[in-house]
């Protein structure tokens, strides 16, 4: 299993290889940073909390919002070219098993939302300093790091297997965008932890740098995303006479 | 007509419009959500409210809603890699034109419920008095106008690349720039801050009594300008896609 995991992510790393996908990791954290610090030094007098005011800034819309559309679009495209011509057949047909099949895609959009995570915090770093902070760095930071890493493989895995369940490259997008939209109104209810898309901003303490958060609630919840969407898109890959088009 | 007819038969069973409602339903939901439970100052000046809050969340939706719809419709040539067929049958403007208006009628119908479910909104409430209807129809006209504009240019997008990516990021991207527009100003001349500048209503938010006061916003000729860059957006996307669609090779 080890060895065929290994393999499925080296044909993964194949198939996205030349291809630009990771720009757009990149391009919507520098928005999302240029203008939450131009907000910040705009608001400054009003802002006081410095790195945890700068974060707010930097985290509400993009960890609400767009971070989940942007993890669907690149489980869309993963899957983009098995639901191509008659890819679904060699796909398939692959001498690996299914689970490795699926563990290889998953590998790569946990990468990226790792690397579009650190990208992230990178940027925070950078315009705090740029903005003139001189206090020191967070270290809670390392926290909503991590936390939000866990958070965003649990709406990788909610992604991918809408992606694999539908053909369509956009619809799956349709439904992160709207996904992180109900999130709004979910933890704004108090029941965040217990819906996917909000387990990305809940970790990443997006506009609330000071929120105590349930750690165990959050690990239990994030995991039991993971495993059960896992299962399902493995079960869908298994079960479903999935036709060539 | 028989190509427009065509584009139809294309998308049969397809489900974009069920797709398309269903990303309006949760449009719907938040507006249900931020208008639940009014006060006495809320039925006063809900009408007015409607026409404030409705370009706002607009410009987080629509530029991802408006991507996916092109998306949708540009990406059944890329698969079936159909383009040089289907210019050996009609030419390429006709194909384009027949594209612009299949998606124009969908987002013609979803400002129409959009609306729709404003009017019916308030009456459920009570607000108090009727909605003006000038200004809901130019509200109306204007987010018909912003979301062609925005559909123009994603269709443009869908069309010229093969990987759908590239135009689902741009209107991502689009719907945060116009979220981050919406507090730094009142208007913008990007095609993604239109919605901005379409919004006939603006408020005033009092700290010291909590109270918020909308009112009918006077243009002044630079936000006129920021509005009539909406329609020049929308001849440049036309213009440009059947240039382009026209020149394009497969």
């Amino acid at each position: 299993m080890k060895s065929s995991f290994r393999k499925a992510v080296r044909a993964e790393r194949l198939k996205l290889k030349r291809s630009p996908v990771w720009l757009a990791f990149i391009a919507l954290p520098m928005i999302s940073a240029f203008f939450g610090t131009f907000n910040y030094l705009n608001n400054i007098e009003i802002l006081k909390s410095e790195w945890f005011s700068l974060w707010t800034q930097h985290s509400l819309f993009l960890c609400y919002f767009f971070m989940p559309a942007l993890i669907g679009t690149y489980c869309s495209y993963l899957w983009r070219l098995e639901h191509t011509r008659h890819n679904w057949n060699s796909f398939l047909t692959s001498p690996l098993p299914f689970p490795a099949l699926y563990f290889g895609k998953l590998a790569q959009a946990v990468f990226m939302a790792v690397l579009g995570n650190l990208w992230i915090f990178f940027l925070y770093y950078i315009c705090g300093k740029l903005s003139g902070l001189n206090s020191p760095f967070p270290k809670d930071a390392a926290s909503w790091f991590l936390f939000g890493t866990i958070g965003a493989v649990a709406v990788c895995c909610v992604q991918l297997f809408f992606s694999l369940v539908i053909r369509s490259f956009a619809v799956p997008i349709g439904i992160a965008m709207a996904g992180g939209i109900l999130g709004l109104w979910v933890t704004n209810k108090g029941m965040g932890l217990c819906y996917p898309y909000s387990l990305y901003s809940i970790g990443m303490r997006a506009n609330n740098p000071n929120l105590e958060l349930d750690i165990g609630a959050h690990l239990v919840n994030s995991a039991g995303y993971i495993v059960l969407f896992a299962a399902l898109s493995v079960l869908y890959l298994r079960r479903h006479e999935i036709s060539a088009n | 007509m028989i190509t427009l007819q065509m584009e139809f038969k294309k998308i049969r069973r397809k489900k974009i419009g069920l797709t398309m409602f269903a990303l309006l339903g949760i449009q719907f939901a938040w507006l249900l959500w931020s208008t639940n439970n009014p006060n006495e100052q809320e039925l006063l000046q809900g009408w007015l409210g409607h026409l404030q809050s409705q370009p706002l969340i607009c410009a987080i939706m629509m530029p991802t809603i408006m991507s996916v719809l092109a998306s949708r419709l540009a990406d059944i040539e890329h698969k079936g890699n159909t383009y040089k067929q289907l210019k050996t049958l009609k030419t390429a403007g006709a194909l384009y034109r027949a594209k612009v208006l299949c998606g124009f009628l969908f987002l013609f119908l979803m400002t129409a419920a959009n609306f729709l479910f404003l009017l019916l909104l308030g009456y459920k409430y009570g607000y108090v008095g009727n909605p003006d209807p000038k200004a809901y129809l130019a509200a109306f006209i204007l987010q018909i106008a912003c979301c062609l504009s925005l559909y123009l240019l994603q269709l443009d997008l869908s069309m010229l690349f093969f990987n759908q990516m590239i135009p689902l990021v741009v209107g991502l991207c689009g719907s945060m720039l116009g979220v981050i527009l919406m507090y730094l100003k009142t208007y913008s001349f990007l095609p993604w801050g239109g919605f901005l500048s379409s919004a006939l209503v603006m408020m005033d938010w009092n700290p010291d009594t909590r109270v918020i006061t909308y009112y009918y916003r006077d243009y002044t000729p630079i936000e006129l300008f920021a509005v009539a860059m909406i329609f020049v957006w929308i001849v440049f996307f036309y213009t440009a896609g059947k240039i382009l669609f026209t020149r394009k090779e497969s």
